[in-house]
């Protein structure tokens, strides 16, 4: 197969990578497991000059888990790794579930959650989740960093909040409060490597009585050019009773609130009613979560 | 432009000039000669090119040859010690998993690394570890037979004084 040629670098640390990021800002990719990049190269839809394989920069490696910042996941951590963390099974279990559904053992062996953030695909697994965890994201380039909502970061159909120079350097899940959970649910065309038809991460909070919602998020994939929030629907839920009457609610305003479409995977009419399924599943099990359950 | 790079297969260093748009998979069949990795879909959905880097599975088609310089690669003709066939390669024979054997080597790789993470896996952590690794001659339920025939000589193989 022939390809077209591209220079390869492999910096060591942050400094050699951001030397390279600003001195090339316009024609190279970062490389993090490739599983998603390689894929476009070899499909000749990216032809970038240089590609700047980030695998070997140790100081983008590990999670932490503090209890008042939350937990802290650095960008080139496999999501193998995330998979399988004691801290994030403990702090983000759904985050855990989400990545043990993306692509197979070997893709989760290779790939990044930060590339599958950055890659901005509707369908993919992480985001969801990470939009109701209100993940906040570091961006960095030479000389400065930045903070950003992770649903201020998709702006269009794969097109991402990272200017020329910038990269995503980490995600930070806020602690969860008292009385909350994350869940996520998810529907694609068989068990494994597959494409989502739809995805939804659901962050239920309660007052003390824990039957009063004192916050929602509801983050959705797939029914979209971007995966983003339900934010009328978290707005009506807010205060209202959990109850069977609630969940059947949730599900029918983030259905009501799914722009998707027709395409191989599912009809747009058959994501709404998945929407409205899935979410109410998913704040079911939040709340079973918060009352341990 | 071509660059020398050395790359640690099985234990041997092999010095090899190579281009930034070569793939691992073509430098371990073409220009070092180990065909037991098999080259399928080429764009990472298969598994037939599925290789242990430090122990991890990846897929070779996926992954450039310059960016495992310094690490450990494994494919399927490191598996057995000599003439000795490792436990899930036996597993594999013993239960009739194979048939045109095309999957088989990176089906061997994805279950080495399975049972190295979880020595003892339910069926369906089976399946989950082996849902990247396709078998065109629909063989799953003797490939998950095996797998679980692997766990057990593998404790066996732990356990004996030898």
């Amino acid at each position: 197969m022939h390809l077209e040629p591209f220079e390869y670098e492999k910096p060591n640390s942050l400094v050699e990578l951001e030397a390279l990021l600003s001195k090339h800002a316009d024609e190279a990719r970062l490389l993090a497991g490739g599983t998603d990049l390689l894929v476009l190269v070899k499909e000749k839809i990216l032809s970038p000059k240089m590609i700047i394989d980030i695998g070997d920069v140790a100081a983008l490696q590990g999670i932490t888990a503090d209890p008042a910042k939350g937990l802290t996941i650095l960008a080139g951590t496999k999501v193998s790794t995330i998979e399988h963390s004691a801290e994030v099974k403990e702090f983000a279990p759904a985050l855990s579930f989400a990545a043990a559904q993306l692509g197979s053992s070997q893709v989760r062996h290779m790939a990044t959650m930060a590339g599958n953030v950055c890659h901005g695909s509707p369908s993919a697994e992480t985001s969801p989740v990470l939009l109701a965890h209100g993940a906040v994201l570091t961006i960095a380039k030479a000389g400065g960093e930045r903070e950003l909502p992770i649903s201020d970061f998709w702006l269009a159909y794969r097109k991402t909040a990272l200017a020329p120079g910038e990269y995503l350097k980490a995600f930070t899940l806020p602690a969860l409060p008292k009385n909350a959970a994350v869940e996520y649910a998810f529907k694609g065309l068989r068990g494994a490597m597959e494409i989502d038809m739809v995805n939804v991460g659901v962050y239920l909070e309660l007052e003390e009585d824990l039957e009063t919602v004192k916050e929602v998020r509801i983050g959705m994939g797939a029914v979209g050019p971007i995966p983003y929030r339900a934010v009328k629907a978290e707005a009506e839920l807010k205060g209202m009773k959990v109850d069977d009457a609630f969940f059947a609610k949730a599900g029918e305003l983030a259905a009501a609130e799914a722009t998707p479409i027709d395409d191989v995977r599912a009809t747009a009419d058959y994501r709404k009613k998945l929407m409205s399924v899935l979410t109410r599943r998913a704040f079911s099990a939040a709340f079973a979560r918060i009352k341990g359950e | 432009m071509k660059k020398i790079i050395t790359l640690n297969i099985n234990g041997d260093d092999y010095d090899l000039a190579i281009k930034p748009t070569d793939f691992l998979v073509d430098i371990v069949r073409d220009t070092v000669g180990l065909t037991g990795t098999k080259k399928g879909c080429n764009i990472g959905d298969c598994g037939a090119c599925t290789v242990l880097v430090d122990g991890r599975p990846i897929l070779s088609c996926l992954t450039l040859a310059m960016s495992v310089v310094g690490k450990k690669i494994k494919t399927i003709e490191g598996v057995a010690d000599g003439p000795e066939l490792d436990p899930v390669q036996q597993a594999f024979i013993d239960k009739g998993a194979i048939q045109c054997g095309f999957c088989t080597p990176g089906m061997i790789l994805s279950t080495t690394a399975l049972l190295e993470r979880n020595p003892a896996p339910t069926e369906e952590e089976i399946k989950h570890g082996l849902a990247g690794n396709i078998c065109r001659c629909t063989g799953y339920v003797k490939i998950i037979d095996a797998v679980k025939h692997a766990a057990v000589l593998k404790t066996k193989e732990g356990t004996d004084v030898r």
